[in-house]
């Protein structure tokens, strides 16, 4: 009887979470990809490869292709400082690191007006030397690598703590330089944990919205991203168009999600392992 | 178990005796401290050339900071290390050539156990790297000193404890360290395969004859397997010694109570000597003429049991008993002496039924190490 009614409970939990996310979630991606294909093909592809769309496209991964790599470089340097040494200011750092997560995005766009903005802190001398920062793509850039730098270092934080500095000191006792060190033991150690934190830092560096709405001044084929087009398209009733663009985004973010899944499913082992010895 | 060396071809022992002469290290007044804490105080100590050294000592005694100082793991503050008259200190890691043996082994997990091994041959410089099948060969060959063939494609998540501890040893070998260094070699293992490698690396130590230091908070280890061992307590050695000079006179109260099995009691000395259960023994190694309070430290095996008619000695109330093994463990109490103590006697005054609970008998001590008490 009891099993009975535990199994009763078991199908219902299952039932709702599965309710819950068709609701909120497949459903609207759903009707993304029905929305863009309403009046067939033809005006789907027509809007994908439209002058400004092609535009906003290559500006998503010109953007994207800048943050990354940076943000990947940074999150080695900060997660490398704060896990395997002690110093001064580290909690402040860790906490720093979690600031983009919890500042809203379009304060993380603000902040860059007011630095860079033709009244801001830095205008008057970027107005003199001809630079453009606001309104332009080197903003957008610096939006971007603000938003999505906690990925990288939130991922590898945990893991290097928890894998500490033996296999370093073992690495260096056995002979090999800084450098050696580092390719050989400190890299492979982690590999997963970061290819995981770039795939979700490219997935928000692709999509998002609210930082790079502010900085971007929405410029038709010069400073649009692609979530910036589909707002633009979608204002001007261009449903067809909007929705296109909309759903080659979702697809993207689609494929990062299967990237991550295969990786989960491959390396799931490793993955957990790789914390433990 | 296996036995180091035992598979060894004849052409690997030619090897081994022309390799170079075991190193001398010296110890000079090295001193490092966190803070106010000072992990190492002024610790002086010659490592003899081929010695296995122990480092013994409780957490926090600075025995594995001594040893990562030697490995030059850990900046010191003060004082120099010598490899064999040269200062050390100055030498990089890389120059050293130590090989360091760590207590959770920190095998490289990405790799295999051939590659682990083959690591300190393979990130030599270009100019001094073996080529890639003398370096295989080398692997091959420490693998099957510690008793590891068969095992290359594995990776250290797939072999168990005993072997990755034996395989971090091969990784060491490889370099061909000047010393080989192991920080609480069997720490992470249970009881019976502790016991096993123990000999085991015994076995190997004679085989290699590399000057050998290892840190173990483990009296019985450390006594059983050691040529000297250095006790430690605090940042400073507290005594060095063979086993047998540990075991027999243990130079302070605290190396007493660290080798434990001892009982202890207040006493007075006078003129140099004190009562200690009915027996006099003299304080300290026999010199002096002390008087005043002391510390007397008598072993289970020390304390003879007599029963009422011979009357000699302090009597004693039986409080438990656990007979077995090859002597019987009688815990006894002492009017006077609020700890119980523990007394070994032979079987056969057990089975003569003069041992039993809650029964009256007289104790007297054969042998004692008197203190004086600061």
């Amino acid at each position: 009887m009891q099993i009975d009614e535990s199994r009763a409970v078991k199908a219902a939990l299952i039932a709702t979470s599965f309710l819950f996310l068709g609701l909120v979630l497949i459903l609207p991606l759903a009707s993304v990809f029905t929305e863009a294909f309403r009046r067939g093909a033809e005006p789907f592809f027509a809007a994908l490869i439209e002058r400004d769309a092609l535009s906003a496209i290559y500006l998503t991964l010109f953007v994207a292709a800048i943050a990354v790599p940076a943000n990947l470089v940074f999150g080695l340097v900060a997660s490398w400082a704060i896990a395997k040494f002690e110093f001064p200011g580290k909690s402040f750092l860790v906490t720093l690191i979690d600031l983009p997560f919890s500042v809203s995005p379009v304060i993380s766009g603000l902040v860059y007006i007011l630095l860079f903005g033709s009244y801001g802190l830095f205008g008057p001398w970027l107005i003199e030397n001809g630079i453009q920062i606001v309104f332009a793509v080197p903003g957008i850039v610096l939006a971007t690598i603000f938003v999505t730098f906690p990925f990288v270092a939130r991922q590898l934080i945990p893991l290097m703590e928890q894998q500490g500095t033996g296999d370093e000191e073992a690495a260096l006792s056995l002979g090999a330089s800084g450098f050696q060190t580092f390719r050989k033991v400190t890299l492979p150690n982690v590999k997963w944990a970061l290819l995981y934190g770039v795939l979700l830092c490219n997935a928000r560096a692709m999509g998002e919205f609210g930082a790079v709405s502010v900085i971007s001044g929405h410029i038709r084929g010069k400073t649009n991203t692609m979530p910036l087009h589909v707002e633009i398209l979608y204002n001007e009733y261009n449903f067809v168009a909007a929705f296109a663009v909309a759903s080659l985004l979702a697809f993207l973010a689609l494929v990062t999600l299967v990237l991550k899944s295969l990786l989960e499913w491959r390396y799931g082992g490793e993955l957990a392992a790789s914390g433990r010895h | 178990m296996p036995r180091a060396g035992a598979t060894n071809s004849r052409h690997d022992r030619d090897e081994a005796r022309t390799r170079r002469a075991p190193v001398r290290i010296d110890v000079e007044e090295l001193g490092k401290s966190y803070g106010d804490f000072a992990a190492l105080d002024n610790i002086s100590l010659t490592v003899r050339p081929g010695e296995l050294l122990a480092l013994l000592g409780p957490s926090g005694s600075g025995k594995t900071t001594l040893l990562r100082a030697i490995a030059g793991l850990t900046a010191t503050e003060e004082g120099t290390i010598r490899f064999d008259g040269e200062d050390a200190t100055s030498l990089s890691l890389r120059e050293r050539r130590v090989g360091f043996v760590f207590q959770q082994y920190a095998l490289f997990r990405h790799m295999t156990v051939f590659d682990n091994v083959a690591f300190g041959l393979r990130v030599r410089p270009r100019d001094e790297r073996p080529r890639p099948g003398e370096i295989a060969r080398r692997v091959r060959r420490l693998l099957e000193l510690v008793q590891l063939q068969g095992l290359e494609t594995r990776f250290p998540s797939q072999i168990s404890g005993g072997q990755r501890q034996r395989v971090a040893l091969a990784r060491a070998l490889a370099i061909e360290p000047t010393v080989l260094l192991l920080d609480e070699p069997f720490g992470a293992l249970d009881a019976k395969v502790r016991k096993e490698l123990r000999r085991w690396l015994r076995e190997l130590h004679t085989e290699t004859g590399l000057t050998t230091i290892f840190v173990t908070h483990d009296q019985e280890e450390a006594l059983e397997l050691a040529d000297r061992v250095v006790i430690m307590r605090a940042g400073r050695i507290e005594q060095i010694g063979t086993p047998a000079e540990i075991y027999d006179e243990p130079a302070t109260p605290y190396v007493c109570e660290f080798l434990g099995g001892v009982a202890r009691f207040d006493c007075t000395a006078k003129d140099g000597e004190a009562e200690i259960l009915g027996g006099l023994f003299p304080v300290g190694n026999g010199d002096g003429d002390y008087s005043g309070p002391a510390l007397a430290y008598v072993r289970a095996h020390e304390i003879a049991v007599v029963s009422r008619e011979q009357a000699e000695g302090v009597p004693a109330l039986i409080r438990a008993v656990r007979p077995f093994g090859p002597a019987i463990t009688v815990e006894l109490s002492i009017e006077g002496h609020h700890d119980r103590i523990e007394v070994s006697v032979p079987r056969e005054l057990h089975d003569g039924g003069e041992i039993a609970v809650g029964q009256g008998v007289f104790v007297r001590a054969t042998s004692a190490r008197i203190f004086p008490k600061d």
